[in-house]
């Protein structure tokens, strides 16, 4: 590389320190140092991975999870771009062609539209049109809630469970954030890993130090178990779900949390398992209503588990409209818990 | 911008005299191909779409014959004739025009829409131009980074050199003084828009002073100039040099696809190039001229390549097409379908 990084002294708090130091006292981590430990190990185990993207090097991004990344890596596996999203992705792609192993950062996921061409258009059907293996992590940060506005809060994940060849995870705790960025980084195929924003620093948890610890793509996990309704949701929306579930639970309500954890492949299993057993499905989301990621879950349970419902499948979900900013609009856009409950208690009452 | 060209010396002629017969042979291939193809698109013989490159082949054999069997070549569409340079098997490239299962990308592609990466080291053509450019990059990166002194060339059009894409990867590539070759293929027309419609400088190789790299203008019809430009650039790309820009000049001689007239093209230019500016008439008379080969010799080569279109089209025919039961096959890695001979039970008639 001809572009160095400027040396910068390790010891400042971040620079060349691995993630795990930063775990809280009690050791748990944050879904933020999840993903970051979970780059760094990946980057420990196998030269070939590499990261790339904008500001990620001395700044350590726009969130702070590859803080020193550079100065322990260095420049040719921490690269700094200019603001160019269709050349990050192609660039990512060329080089996996070559037999590197690239994990490219989005700023924002809102600004993966910038590289929307790369993605849907090369990186997608690349394989199943050649054969050719391209193993690229798309990283991003996604979701509202944390007054962003329109351009910072967007739930991409639609777009890209809509471009076959593309695998989508969106993890909604630590111990899955880092176990599904692992196997992202280790799977031959490319993954959109969309990581929620409104997560990062909220939700902390004990978190493996295995360094193989792993997390497998397309496997829902069941956050809680229930008899009465099941939640079927992914990203930010499962603590909505988890909170509204222990509300209801002392109103007599048992709800289940089906957390999907990956969008495509979608684990049709687990989902359908959960409807058998409760009978009736909320299907819940943070992507728009109309044709969003839950639009695909309500028509699987129609579809194959209409024997067993009792009662309508029930989807909530933004409205089709932007995020917007003022909080009392971001509020009514996404969904509350008190909505959670509200369309519980009335599918319970079928 | 400069438009010097230094030939090696290899006595009074560039290059040894078989490799300027391979040149004159890849020449009169990719045009038979080109006329024979539409032909039998015209006779309603070959299914899907054809992108004659007729006019353009001194740039499309000119920029891919210095290329290393290691460097690899970005392209687009109308540049078969470039892939054909960098090694394709022809059998192989008709049966993707016929969609057939020997072809290089078993009718998951079709026509030019194609590529042989793990064998001639070629990207399957994407048509969203230049969508090959920022792939390039990364090739070059891998390259650099490798320190392993490969070369990336990427082709595009005039038409491309409007997208924010082309901007985007030059001035990656100059930022990080990759190892890269950009080539414009300027035949003057992107679809039916002329080139006054798609940029305002008065040539495309200036622009790459804004990305402070060497930018040369070619002339297309001279397979040597084009040559001698891109084997310049892919040598200072390959000793460190950073990215070159080549803009080469011709005219496309046929529409943009097969069913497209191209009644917007004017007639006197487009006669004034078809009797003055032919690459590959224009070298076969240098050749005559020179004396690396006789007349007879040029006429058996001509026989030959007959014969190879004529071989390559009853490879096509025999070829049985996939199966449709594997249309949801190699999507994934995992399903192993690309790892494994695919299923031969398609027959050869269209279902």
């Amino acid at each position: 590389m001809s572009a160095t990084a400027p040396q910068v002294e390790a010891g400042a708090a971040g620079h060349g320190a691995e993630p795990r130091g930063k775990r809280s006292e009690d050791g748990q981590a944050t879904y933020l140092i999840a993903i970051a430990e979970a780059l760094w190990e990946e980057m420990e185990r196998d030269e070939r991975v590499y990261m790339l993207g904008e500001d990620i090097g001395v700044y350590g991004g726009a969130f702070k999870v590859t803080e020193g990344f550079i100065e322990h890596f260095g420049a040719e596996r921490v690269v700094d771009t200019p603001i160019a999203e269709e050349t990050i992705v192609g660039m990512a792609v060329g080089s996996a062609m070559e037999g590197l192993r690239p994990v490219a950062e989005f700023q924002y996921a809102d600004f993966m539209s910038s590289g929307f061409d790369e993605i849907t258009t090369v990186l997608a059907r690349y394989h199943y049109r050649t054969g050719v293996r391209l193993p690229v992590v798309l990283r991003a940060p996604s979701g509202g809630g944390v007054r962003a506005s329109n351009f910072h809060s967007t739930n991409p994940e639609p777009w890209f469970a809509h471009a076959p060849g593309l695998k989508v995870v969106c993890p909604a705790f630590p111990s899955d954030a880092k176990g599904l960025l692992k196997s992202a980084v280790r799977d031959d195929n490319p993954v959109v890993y969309l990581e929620h924003k409104w997560i990062y620093r909220r939700i902390k948890e004990h978190v493996s130090e295995d360094p193989d610890f792993l997390v497998p793509l397309g496997k829902a996990d069941v956050k809680r178990q229930g008899t009465d309704v099941s939640i079927v949701t992914y990203g930010a929306m499962v603590h909505k779900a988890l909170e509204a579930a222990e509300n209801l639970a002392g109103r007599g309500v048992s709800a289940e949390v089906v957390d999907l954890r990956s969008i495509v492949p979608l684990d049709e299993e687990t989902v359908l398992d959960s409807i058998a057993k409760t009978s009736r499905a909320l299907v819940l989301y943070e992507s728009h209503r109309f044709l969003g990621v839950g639009a695909e879950v309500a028509a699987l349970i129609a579809e194959r588990a209409f024997e067993h419902l009792d009662a309508p499948v029930v989807r909530l979900a933004p409205p089709n409209t932007p995020v917007p900013f003022s909080p009392p609009l971001e509020d009514a856009y996404l969904p509350q818990v008190a909505d959670i409950e509200a369309a519980v208690e009335r599918l319970s009452a079928w | 911008v400069s438009t010097e060209v230094q030939m090696p010396d290899v006595g009074d002629r560039p290059l040894p005299d078989d490799r300027l017969k391979e040149m004159l042979h890849l020449l009169k291939l990719c045009r038979y191909f080109d006329e024979r193809m539409e032909a039998l698109y015209r006779q309603g013989r070959l299914p899907g779409a054809i992108y004659s490159g007729r006019g353009q082949e001194g740039t499309h054999v000119g920029v891919a014959f210095p290329l290393e069997p290691q460097d690899s070549l970005f392209v687009t569409h109308r540049d078969l004739s470039a892939q054909l340079t960098k090694g394709l098997d022809l059998k192989r490239v008709m049966a993707q025009f016929w969609g057939r299962i020997d072809g290089y990308l078993r009718g998951r592609d079709g026509n030019s829409h194609i590529g042989d990466w793990n064998g001639s080291r070629t990207f399957a053509v994407i048509s969203h131009l230049p969508i090959a450019y920022p792939v390039a990059v990364g090739a070059a990166f891998a390259y650099q980074r490798a320190g392993d002194r490969r070369v990336a060339l990427a082709i595009c059009g005039d038409g491309a050199t409007s997208n924010g894409r082309w901007h985007e990867a030059i001035n990656t590539s100059s930022v990080f003084q990759l190892p890269v070759v950009w080539v414009v293929n300027n035949n003057q027309f992107a679809y039916s828009t002329p080139n006054p419609v798609e940029f305002h400088t008065p040539t495309i190789a200036e622009r790459a002073s804004a990305y402070g790299i060497p930018g040369v203008r070619v002339d297309g019809a001279d397979v040597l100039e084009v040559y001698g430009a891109a084997r310049d650039a892919i040598e200072r790309a390959r000793t460190g040099g950073g990215p070159t820009l080549i803009e080469s000049v011709s005219l496309r001689w046929r529409g943009h696809a097969g069913h497209d007239p191209a009644k917007y093209m004017p007639t006197e230019l487009l006669e004034h190039y078809m009797a003055e500016k032919d690459p590959v008439r224009t070298f076969e008379e240098w050749i005559l001229s020179e004396g690396v080969m006789t007349k007879d010799d040029v006429d058996a080569m001509a026989e030959r390549i007959e014969q190879e279109f004529d071989e390559g089209y009853a490879f096509a025919q025999s070829s049985p097409f996939p199966e449709p039961g594997d249309v949801t096959k190699g999507l994934w890695v995992e399903d192993g379908y690309w790892d494994a001979e695919p299923g031969r039970a398609g027959g050869t008639e269209a279902g």
